[in-house]
């Protein structure tokens, strides 16, 4: 990269400044793992240093920066190597949202007037809810779902003394136990949350959720698997997580103890399944070369 | 009328072609034969008044594929939506398949004028909604149904604007149908949506050499600041000279919590084959019909370049920001078919 010293003079050292090349720097930004994202993009800002020298050389100007483009947003991995992605809500809306599910979804539910008082508590106008979009009580739910994903590493920061003692599958439990309780202050306006999310259009929001919350589940579990149980695994507890929630909106049980069970029997049953699936694949691998020494030794050429 | 209106815009046209317009081998599309027998059944003005008001910062600006200045974009706009104002309706059906209809109506209900949570203090709260350029009334007439029949408040109130008395004359005309109430809760007034400090309200044509654009010399009034619950724009920014000004109109006129919302015609080059057949159907078709139909070939010429010359989703939105308002983070817009139409939302944040 040139340095500012070589930049005040134009000319030459301009021209070089245009070979997109020679100005790939590193991101200025603190995060590791950015690097491997970011010098794969050539970098043509100059540093904004005195052109007043310039000024001779008018047909030279570098090309116009394109806007930093923001790193893959629509990752839907628990990444330890970039920050976390942008939040999908903005200030003005994450207000309104949070003043909404505070103050009035435990009395009105995922409804229209709950965002409606809410406005009218921030001295906003009845109006004011429809600039969240087409579905604002949509955006109110995914808005919950996207809240209580993100509080829980902080949740189970707070519980580090129950897990640290865990197997994996044990913390997995009590990971997806701490989320299911996060639903408890609405539980009784989750059937109509779940039913508002199950509309056509906003399916792929809340499939998109439901994965980024097994991953995060897995990633805080410290489950190291780079094979392909990567994907049955997330998809299993995605499975297992949603069952369990459905459950839980008809459980009177004190505590909701019986969802508790209920969640241990999926585990438990996911597990023996897992078990069972790699048993035959076991068989089936052994045999298959074993099989395959029998007719070599029978002189057949394989 | 609409015919004889139209050489109103073609006598505008070459003296304009001839000085500020791009050469023509670089808007092939632009062709067109002029045909040479019409009909004339005006009942509209067929001579533009020529003392049209000259704007201080006549910059330039862009009609269709044309540059042009900024007064002079004021009075083709002006001419093209006199000479459609009689056949709009069932040239928006034909050009769109009737689809405009279901656009509209997505449009008023995902904004639920009118709803107020019940209470046992304020069973309903008052609304001001202002639809700008909504001169035949589609967007307002909904939108007062909205309120006073789906959400049962009748303490809503519709200000129809636009700079086109002949259009604005329509909507006042359709208007009779409706029930008294709702009658009762329109109003009609004549402004340029760039400046709305000055307004005047519709004063019907009586004489044909009258100008059917607003003069704002002639204003008697004006909307005040923070006086507006919800401004609507349907089909209607595009054709302004100054959409940034616009905007900053929007912004002041609202009250802090006031919703801006914009239906408007957009890009659909997300889905590239659906956009060739589009890109297809609008320049082929669009002006094809508007010559059988309304008679008139420049003005849905014009249409269709202007809905080419509008900027992206994005740049759109970020318009809408720059003036202020705040925006959802789903993009702050909505696309509809595929991107044929969007609407962009925005708030006024209390500061």
């Amino acid at each position: 990269m040139a340095s500012p010293a070589a930049v005040n003079c134009s000319g030459a050292a301009r021209r070089i400044l245009l070979l997109p090349t020679t100005t790939t720097q590193p991101a200025t930004r603190s995060f590791p793992g950015r690097l491997s994202a970011v010098t794969s993009r050539p970098i043509t800002t100059l540093p904004s240093t005195p052109r007043t020298k310039s000024k001779s050389t008018p047909k030279t100007q570098p090309p116009t920066t394109p806007p930093p483009q923001p790193l893959q947003t629509r990752r839907t991995y628990h990444s330890t190597t970039h920050p976390p992605p942008p939040s999908p809500f903005t200030q003005a809306e994450t207000t309104l949202l949070t003043s909404a599910l505070t103050s009035h979804i435990p009395t009105h539910g995922f409804t229209l007037p709950s965002l409606t008082l809410a406005a009218r508590d921030l001295s906003l106008l009845d109006i004011s809810p429809s600039f969240l979009g087409p579905s604002p009580v949509a955006r109110l739910i995914h808005f919950h779902l996207y809240t209580t994903r993100t509080t829980l590493p902080s949740l189970a920061s707070q519980h580090s003394d129950l897990l640290s003692g865990l197997s994996v599958s044990g913390k997995i439990e009590l990971l997806t136990w701490l989320r299911l309780k996060q639903n408890e202050p609405i539980i009784q306006h989750w059937q109509q949350a779940l039913a508002v999310m199950a509309q056509p259009s906003q399916v792929p929001v809340a499939v998109r959720e439901l994965a980024m919350l097994a991953d995060e589940i897995y990633y805080l579990a410290g489950d190291k698997s780079v094979d392909p149980s990567w994907y049955t695994k997330r998809a299993a507890l995605s499975g297992i997580y949603a069952a369990a929630e459905l459950f839980m909106t008809t459980d009177k049980s004190e505590g909701f103890q019986e969802t508790r069970r209920f969640l241990r029997r999926r585990l438990q049953e996911a597990e023996e399944l897992g078990g069972a699936v790699r048993s035959v694949g076991e068989w089936v691998g052994f045999t298959a070369s074993a099989g395959v020494n029998v007719l070599r030794s029978k002189g057949v050429r394989i | 009328m609409a015919a004889a209106a139209r050489p109103a815009l073609k006598r505008a046209l070459p003296s304009l072609r001839s000085s500020t317009f791009l050469p023509r081998q670089q808007q092939p599309q632009c062709h067109h034969h002029v045909p040479t027998s019409r009909r004339s059944l005006s009942t509209t003005p067929s001579h533009r008044n020529d003392t049209q008001p000259t704007t201080p910062s006549d910059e330039e600006t862009h009609f269709g594929f044309s540059t042009v200045t900024t007064s002079q974009k004021r009075a083709l706009v002006a001419s093209v939506f006199t000479s459609v104002a009689d056949s709009y309706d069932k040239m928006n059906d034909l050009m769109s398949f009737g689809w405009h209809r279901i656009w509209k109506d997505h449009f008023v209900s995902t904004l639920n004028p009118g709803f107020s949570p019940l209470s046992s203090t304020s069973p309903t709260s008052p609304q001001h909604i202002l639809d700008i350029a909504g001169g035949t009334g589609d967007i307002a007439f909904r939108l007062l149904h909205h309120a006073h029949t789906v959400n049962s408040n009748p303490n809503v109130k519709v200000t129809i604007s636009d700079i086109n008395r002949a259009m604005l004359s329509v909507g006042k005309s359709r208007s009779a149908a409706l029930p008294a109430s709702q009658q009762a809760a329109l109003s009609f007034v004549e402004a340029n949506a760039e400046d709305l400090r000055k307004t005047r309200p519709l004063t019907p044509i009586l004489s044909q050499t009258e100008q059917t654009f607003f003069d704002p010399a002639t204003a008697t009034s004006g909307l005040e600041d923070d006086s507006v619950d919800l401004y609507t724009v349907a089909f209607g920014i595009r054709n302004f000279s100054d959409i940034p000004a616009a905007l900053a109109e929007a912004y002041r006129v609202l009250k802090p919590g006031g919703v801006f919302a914009c239906l408007e015609f957009s890009k659909a080059d997300k889905h590239p084959l659906f956009n060739s057949v589009y890109k297809e159907w609008s320049f082929r078709a669009i002006p094809l019909i508007g010559q059988l139909v309304a008679g008139d070939r420049d003005s849905y010429q014009y249409l269709v370049e202007s809905i080419e010359r509008f900027p992206r989703q994005e740049e759109f939105r970020d318009l809408i920001k720059g003036a202020g308002f705040r925006v959802s983070g789903d993009g702050g817009w909505e696309d509809l078919t595929g991107g044929v139409a969007a609407i962009h939302r925005g708030m006024k944040p209390r500061e």
